[in-house]
C-alpha cells in the first residue's frame, strides 16, 4: 500500500491506496470526488481530466503515487457556496453539454487554457479541448461559452448572443 | 452579472403575501364534447432557432450530476465478467475454483446459475452468459463479485475456461448462402427477410433510357458514449429487486430481468437517471440480469461496469450493410425504377435487427418519387459483435447508398447533382414506397436552401470557395 | 490493470540502486509520465511486478546549454520543450515535434525520455532528434555512458537500455546548435493521432555557392525503428538548392524507407506520404534558414 497526501481543492487530504491505483480511482472512490470521470481509463477521452500543479492531465493515467504533494483542482474545486465559475455559468446559459458526461473534463481543460491565455481564438480553444471527447454536443457551443466566460474573466460585457 | 441563488431574506413578497403559498385552485372540470383542435400543417415549431438552455446543464457544469458509476451504495461489490475471446466455440468445462478462492472475491457465477437464460428485445436469442456454445468473443461465460474491482478484474483471469474453437462465419454474404453452417444451427442464418413492392420493376427497367448499378458497403460503427453501460443491484428482504441502470428502456428491462430471474415483474424496480449518452446502445439489458443474481447470491448491492474495450466488442453496434441498387433513368435523369438488396450483418444476436431491417427497407430507395420499386432485405448471423440499435436504425447506411449512387448517376449523365435531386424528390403528396401518402413535405425547399447556404453555383462552376464554414475544399450533396 | 510493487525514487541515483537490487528477479519498469506505459497496463495481464517512480529526479528536468551543446534532461515533458525560450529560439521543429504529439493534457505529463524508450517506430520526438544526431546518455549500476541516438533503437518497443539501466539526456551536439531544421507528421487526425508517416530534415547553407551543406534526413514509421535516409542525404549534400532538388531528394527518400502495409495505410500511401513529407521537411528548413539569416539570428555554422 502507498500513503499519498496532497491538497486537493485547497484541502490537505490523505489516502492509503494499492500501489497500482490510479489518481482518477483516488479521487473517486478515496475522497468520494466523482466529478472526474472513468470514460476510457486510457488517456484517450479526457473525461478524467484533473488539474495538477496548474496543469491539465488526464488523472487515469497518473498513479495516485505521483501525486504525492502535489495541489490538484478538481471541478468540486471551481465553485463556492455563493458563485459559479464563469465557465460554469456560460457552460449553463449557452447550453453547451448534454448528457454532461464529458463536462467536468472539458471545463477543466478550458480553465487551464482560460489562466494561460486570457483571449484565446477559436483554434487556441480546439487545441486546449484537443484531448476532450464529446459524442453530444460538436463542441461549437462550449467555444462560444470558453469565449464568452473569457470576456467576463477580463471584465467585459458579453458579445450579443446572434 | 448578478448571481442567480436568491435566498427567502431578499424575496419580501412572499412574507407579506402568504397567499402564494397556499396551493392553486384546481383546474376546471373538463367537459365533452372535447374540441379538437387540427393543427395547421407546414408550420414551423416556434421552438426552431431558438437558443435553448437544459434544465440540467447546471448540475453538469458544476460536476453535481450523479451517474450510475457515481454511485455507491454501503457494503457494494464490483462485478466483472469473463469474455469468450474467440469467435465460435463449444466451451468444455468452465473452472472456478481458483477463482474462488481468491482472498476477496465473495461469488461467481456462469450460465448454470441463470434461471432463464436467454431474452432481447424481438427474437430471445440472446444469453445472458455462454451456456455450451460461444458465438461472438463478447459473449460473457463467467461473472465474478468482489470486494474491489481490482481484485475482480485479477479474478477473471484465474477463471479457466477450455473451448474447442469451432471455425467462425465472418462474412455476411458467405452468411447468406444456403450451404454456409448456420451459426445458431440448426437455425437458419437468415433471420430477418423483408420485401417491399411497388409497381413494376422490369417493365421500368425496359423503358429506361440507361441503367445504372452500384454495390455499396458500410461498416460496423461503435457509438462510444463517454459514459460506459454500469448497473448496480440491490435486493430488499420482502424479495424485491432494485437495479440502478444505465438502460434506456426501463420497462422492456424489467421484461427481460423478470425473465431471466424468473421473479414477477411486480417485484423488479429499475431506476434510470441521467445517463452520459446513448445513442442506441444501450437500448437492451447487459449485466442487469447477472448483478441481481451476484447480488441475491451474496446478499450484498453489486455494481458492474463496463470498460471501454468492452463496449467496443462485448455491447451492441451500428449493422453493416451490403447495399446492391439497379435503378433505371431516362437520359434527362427522371428514375423510373428502382431495384435494391440489402444485406445486413446481424452479428452474433438479434437485438434490434427487425427494426433496423424494416426501416432499411423502407428507406432504401430514398426521398424520391420512384413509382416502379423493389426493395428486398435480408439480415443474416454472424460470429462477430451483436448489431443493434444505433440512431438511424438502417437510414444512414441506405442514406449512403442512394445519396452516392445518385451521383454516380448524375456524374454519368452529366446533369447537376442539385438538378437531378430536384428533379426526382418528395412533394406534397407523393406516395412512399410502402403506399403512404406523405405530407409536410418539404424536400426540395430544403435542397434549395441547403445548396444556397453551401454557395452552390451549379456543375462546373467551381463549387467549394469559404461558404463560411471554413477549409474551401470541394462540397458535396446529400438529400 | 494488473498490481505491481511501487517505489518512488528520490533522485536518478536512487532509482539506478532500486533497478539494481529488483532488475534480476523481478519484471520492472521505470515509469516517469505514464502516458504510454500505464495505458498499456490498463487491460493487459502482462504487467510488470515492480515500477519504479522517477517523477520526483529533479535533475533530470533541466533543459542547458553547455560545452556538449544543447542538454535535454529525459524528464522534461513535452509542454516544457514547447515552452523553453532556449528550444524555441534554436529548434523551432522540436517545439512543433512536441506539439504534435497526443493531446495538451498528454504534453504536460509526457516526457522527451518516455517517447524515446517506449520506442515506438512512429514515435514524434524522434526524427528531429534523429536528423540533428542526438547523443543520449545513460546511466546505470556500472555508470554513464553516451550512445548516438541512431544505435539507440534497436525496434519496435527495444531500445539498447539494459533493465537495470535509465535514460538520463539527450544531447543536441554543439556543432548542431541553431543548424535549420523542420519537421512533419502526418496523422489521420490532427490531434491525438498517431503517424501514419514523420519525418524531419537538417542542414546547413552555403550561402555562396548556394548548396546544401551536411543534410540530414530522418523518418518516422517507415522502418522498424527511426531511420535515417542516406541515400536522400547523399543526393543533396553539395547539390543546388533548387525546388527540383527537394522534390526529387524526397523521391529518393522513398528507396530508403521500408514502410508496411496495416490496418491505418498502405506501404504504397506511406511511400507516396515518405516523398511529400522530406519534400516539404526540406523547404521548411530552407525557409528557416533564410529567416534565420534575414535576423541575423543564426548561432552556430554557416550563416
Amino acid at each position: 500500500m502507498v500513503t499519498v497526501t496532497l491538497k486537493v481543492n485547497g484541502k490537505t487530504r490523505s489516502a492509503t491506496v494499492p500501489p497500482e491505483t490510479t489518481l482518477l480511482r483516488m479521487l473517486r472512490d478515496q475522497f468520494d470526488l466523482t466529478g472526474a470521470k472513468l470514460g476510457c481509463d486510457v488517456g484517450d477521452c479526457g473525461a478524467c481530466t484533473v488539474i495538477v500543479d496548474g496543469q491539465p492531465v488526464n488523472s487515469c493515467l497518473m498513479l495516485a503515487g505521483q501525486s504525492e504533494g502535489c495541489e490538484v483542482l478538481t471541478i468540486e474545486g471551481l465553485a463556492d457556496i455563493d458563485h459559479m465559475h464563469p465557465l460554469q455559468k456560460l457552460f449553463e446559459h449557452f447550453g453547451s453539454l448534454q448528457c454532461g458526461f464529458c463536462g467536468p473534463g472539458v471545463i477543466m481543460s478550458a480553465k487551464a487554457l482560460l489562466d494561460a491565455n486570457s483571449n484565446p481564438c477559436t483554434q487556441e480553444i480546439r487545441d486546449a479541448l484537443g484531448g476532450n471527447l464529446c459524442r453530444c454536443t460538436g463542441y461549437s457551443k462550449m467555444i462560444e461559452a470558453i469565449k464568452g466566460a473569457a470576456c467576463i474573466m477580463r471584465g467585459e460585457e458579453l458579445p450579443a448572443v446572434k | 452579472m448578478a448571481d442567480e441563488r436568491s435566498k427567502v431574506a431578499d424575496r419580501p413578497d412572499i412574507l407579506e403575501k402568504p397567499d402564494i403559498l397556499r396551493p392553486p385552485k384546481p383546474a376546471p372540470l373538463v367537459t365533452f364534447p372535447i374540441d379538437v383542435i387540427v393543427p395547421e400543417g407546414r408550420q414551423q415549431t416556434p421552438a426552431v432557432g431558438q437558443r435553448a438552455s437544459r434544465a440540467d446543464g447546471r448540475l453538469h457544469g458544476l460536476g453535481q450530476t450523479k451517474y450510475i458509476d457515481d454511485m455507491y451504495l454501503p457494503n457494494m461489490l464490483f462485478a466483472k465478467i469473463k469474455r469468450a475471446g474467440t469467435g465460435s466455440a463449444r466451451i468444455k468445462s468452465i473452472d472456478t475454483k481458483e477463482a474462488e478462492a481468491m482472498p476477496g472475491v465473495v461469488a461467481i457465477i456462469t450460465a448454470r446459475d441463470i434461471p432463464c437464460n436467454s431474452f432481447g428485445p424481438s427474437l430471445q436469442d440472446q444469453p445472458v452468459l455462454a451456456d455450451t456454445r460461444v458465438f461472438h468473443a463478447g459473449d460473457g461465460v463467467a461473472a465474478v463479485a468482489a470486494e474491489t474491482e481490482q481484485i475482480a478484474t485479477e479474478a477473471l483471469e484465474k477463471i479457466k475456461v477450455e473451448y474447442e474453437v469451432l471455425s467462425p462465419v465472418l462474412d455476411p454474404l458467405e452468411s447468406l448462402k444456403l450451404e454456409t453452417p448456420g451459426v445458431h444451427a440448426p437455425s437458419a442464418n437468415v433471420y430477418g427477410h423483408k420485401i417491399i413492392k411497388k409497381g413494376d420493376v422490369q417493365k421500368a427497367f425496359a423503358e429506361s433510357d440507361r441503367i445504372f448499378e452500384g454495390t455499396f458497403r458500410t461498416q460496423m460503427v461503435e457509438h462510444v458514449p463517454l459514459e460506459p453501460y454500469a448497473c448496480i443491484a440491490q435486493w430488499d428482504a420482502n424479495g424485491r429487486l432494485t437495479i440502478y441502470s444505465t438502460l434506456g428502456r426501463i420497462t422492456l428491462g424489467r421484461a427481460d430481468v423478470a425473465r431471466t430471474l424468473g421473479i414477477p415483474m411486480s417485484r423488479i424496480r429499475i431506476v434510470a437517471t441521467v445517463v452520459g449518452g446513448n445513442f442506441g446502445g444501450k437500448n437492451e439489458i447487459r449485466a442487469e440480469p447477472i448483478v441481481g443474481l451476484l447480488s441475491k447470491k451474496t446478499g450484498r448491492p453489486v455494481k458492474c461496469t463496463y470498460t471501454r474495450p468492452e463496449e467496443f466488442y462485448a455491447s451492441t453496434t451500428r449493422h453493416p450493410l451490403i447495399m446492391d441498387y439497379k435503378t433505371g433513368v431516362t437520359n434527362k435523369g427522371k428514375i423510373l425504377g428502382r431495384k435494391i438488396r440489402l444485406v445486413l450483418d446481424g452479428g452474433a444476436y438479434c437485438s434490434w435487427s427487425e427494426t433496423t431491417l424494416g426501416k432499411a427497407c423502407i428507406l432504401s430507395a430514398g426521398p424520391y418519387n420512384i413509382d416502379n420499386v423493389e426493395a428486398e432485405a435480408f439480415v443474416v448471423y454472424t460470429n462477430k459483435t451483436m448489431t443493434g440499435a444505433m440512431r438511424g436504425f438502417g437510414a444512414p447506411q441506405v442514406c449512403f447508398a442512394y445519396e452516392s449512387h445518385m451521383d454516380d448517376m448524375a456524374h454519368a449523365l452529366g446533369i447537376d447533382p442539385i438538378d437531378i435531386r430536384l428533379m426526382n424528390a418528395f412533394e406534397e403528396g407523393s406516395i412512399s414506397p410502402t403506399g403512404q401518402k406523405l405530407h409536410s413535405v418539404v424536400a426540395k425547399e430544403s435542397i434549395l436552401r441547403a445548396a444556397k447556404r453551401f454557395g452552390w453555383n451549379g456543375l462546373g462552376n467551381g463549387n467549394g470557395s469559404d461558404n463560411g464554414h471554413g477549409n474551401g475544399n470541394g462540397t458535396g450533396v446529400k438529400a | 490493470m494488473k498490481a505491481f510493487e511501487l517505489f518512488a525514487a528520490e533522485n536518478a541515483d536512487h532509482a539506478v540502486a532500486i533497478l539494481a537490487k529488483h532488475a534480476a528477479t523481478a519484471k520492472v519498469k521505470v515509469i516517469a509520465g505514464g502516458t504510454d506505459l500505464l495505458a498499456d497496463w490498463k487491460f493487459s495481464p502482462h504487467g510488470p511486478d515492480v515500477v519504479v517512480d522517477i517523477s520526483r529526479a529533479d535533475e533530470l528536468k533541466n533543459i542547458a546549454v553547455n560545452e556538449q551543446g544543447l542538454v535535454i534532461g529525459s524528464m522534461v515533458t513535452h509542454s516544457q520543450i514547447m515552452k523553453s525560450p532556449v528550444i524555441r529560439q534554436m529548434f523551432p521543429a522540436l517545439v512543433h515535434a512536441a506539439h504534435t504529439i497526443g493531446a495538451v493534457q498528454t504534453r504536460n505529463r509526457g516526457t522527451l525520455g518516455g517517447n524515446l524508450v517506449t520506442a515506438v517506430p512512429s514515435m514524434d520526438s524522434g526524427p528531429t532528434l534523429m536528423a540533428l544526431e542526438a547523443i543520449v546518455t545513460v546511466i546505470g549500476a556500472t555508470g554513464r555512458r553516451q550512445v548516438p541516438l541512431s544505435e539507440f533503437f534497436l525496434g519496435p518497443r527495444k531500445t539498447i537500455l539494459k533493465p537495470d539501466e535509465l535514460l538520463a539526456e539527450i544531447i543536441i551536439p554543439k556543432a548542431n546548435l541553431g543548424k535549420p531544421t523542420h519537421f512533419y507528421k502526418f496523422g489521420l487526425r490532427k490531434g491525438q493521432a498517431l503517424a501514419l508517416v514523420n519525418a524531419a530534415a537538417s542542414f546547413w547553407v552555403d550561402w555562396d555557392k548556394n548548396v546544401f551543406v551536411a543534410p540530414r534526413v530522418a523518418l518516422g514509421a517507415v522502418a522498424p525503428k527511426v531511420i535515417r535516409a542516406p541515400q536522400a542525404e547523399a543526393f543533396l549534400e553539395g547539390r543546388k538548392i533548387t525546388p527540383e532538388a527537394m522534390e526529387e531528394a524526397g523521391r529518393i527518400a522513398v528507396n530508403d524507407a521500408r514502410p508496411i502495409t496495416d490496418f491505418r495505410a498502405s506501404a504504397d500511401y506511406r511511400k507516396n506520404l515518405v516523398a511529400v513529407l522530406t519534400k516539404r521537411c526540406i523547404e521548411g528548413a530552407y525557409e528557416l534558414a533564410q529567416k534565420q539569416r534575414q535576423e541575423g539570428t543564426n548561432g552556430n555554422g554557416n550563416a
